[in-house]
């Protein structure tokens, strides 16, 4: 197995001491203040999201997906061999159309 | 206003704060600085520290109608403040505020000393060597804000997958693959160190 620097135990152990030595940083006193201030601003919370929200959230998150599809769908609808079906579905029409008329004047043999 | 914040639990302070009273979350705050702080100070610089604990305790403010009141309220609230450090580096590194110190021949050479040291060798100093710091902070500068999360709280943490899942929002499966690529870029990165200093000498 090949050696590898980040797992070696000394330096995981000094890397380890450097980042938990960083949360040692004061904050001042106004900090407090200055959120509430801000919570203030934004004002009293209305409740929880109803059913109608939560749709129209969904719907939004869906709407990209539904622009990809119709442009899959398109793609593939412009890229069909649609005029090898037509001709498939007149033979089809003619072939079904024959015996009857057949039948009908008693042309048969 | 201390008193009657450490005798309302948590759901209580909730409740009045959706019921209109702002003020209220003035306990929330008084409650949870302690976490929120611990955690902002963990990830992001000095500078940033009381923007982005300012920013986290807004979002749980603006967020407290999805809290179901069912869950752990200081798991929920830490979740937050850490998505609000990893919004911070996103928006850091797409402004390219990231301070790219460069490092020296000393970092290679403190990287090969510490690599040829025994664990047991390995010094147990309160104050931790400047280079292990200088090549962290390069090394993580270099990483994108998703992985430099991950590192952080897996690798440098020792956070187990579930918990940082659980913390970051994300799936499991995603946490896994996800420190595996972190680590792999780490690992890169350290091994560019070194070898820059085997060139040096």
């Amino acid at each position: 197995m090949r050696f590898r620097v980040s797992e070696n135990e000394s330096v995981k152990k000094a890397f380890r001491d450097a980042y938990s030595a960083k949360g040692r940083g004061e904050i001042g006193e106004e900090w407090q203040s200055q959120v509430m201030r801000r919570v203030r601003q934004i004002g009293p919370l209305s409740p929880a999201a109803g059913f109608w929200p939560a749709f129209e959230s969904m719907v939004w998150r869906l709407a990209p997906v539904s622009c990809a599809l119709v442009l899959v769908l398109t793609f593939f609808f412009m890229n069909m061999e649609l005029e090898v079906d037509s001709d498939y579905l007149g033979t089809m029409a003619a072939e079904m159309e024959k015996p009857s008329l057949v039948e009908l004047f008693d042309l048969e043999g | 206003m201390q008193n009657d914040a450490v005798r309302s639990s948590d759901a209580e302070i909730v409740r009045q704060v959706l019921d209109g009273n702002v003020n209220a979350f003035e306990f929330v705050i008084l409650r949870h600085r302690g976490l929120v702080l611990s955690i902002v100070k963990k990830h992001v610089p000095e500078e940033a520290i009381e923007e982005t604990a300012q920013e986290a305790f807004v979002r749980v403010y603006q967020s407290l109608p999805t809290f179901k009141g069912t869950g752990n309220f200081s798991q929920w609230l830490s979740s937050i403040a850490l998505r609000s450090c990893y919004d911070y580096w996103r928006k850091a590194y797409r402004s390219r505020e990231i301070p790219f110190s460069a490092l020296t021949e000393n970092h290679s050479q403190w990287l090969e000393e510490a690599i040829s040291k025994m664990p047991e060798e390995a010094p147990d100093e309160r104050e931790p060597q400047k280079e292990a710091r200088e090549i962290l902070n390069w090394a993580l500068g270099k990483l994108s804000a998703g992985d430099r999360m991950i590192l952080e709280l897996v690798y440098l943490e020792g956070l187990p997958v579930q918990e940082a899942a659980e913390l970051l929002g994300w799936s499991k499966t995603n946490v896994k693959v996800r420190s595996f690529r972190a680590r792999m870029k780490l690992e890169k990165l350290l091994r560019k160190v070194k070898d820059q200093g085997g060139r040096g000498r």
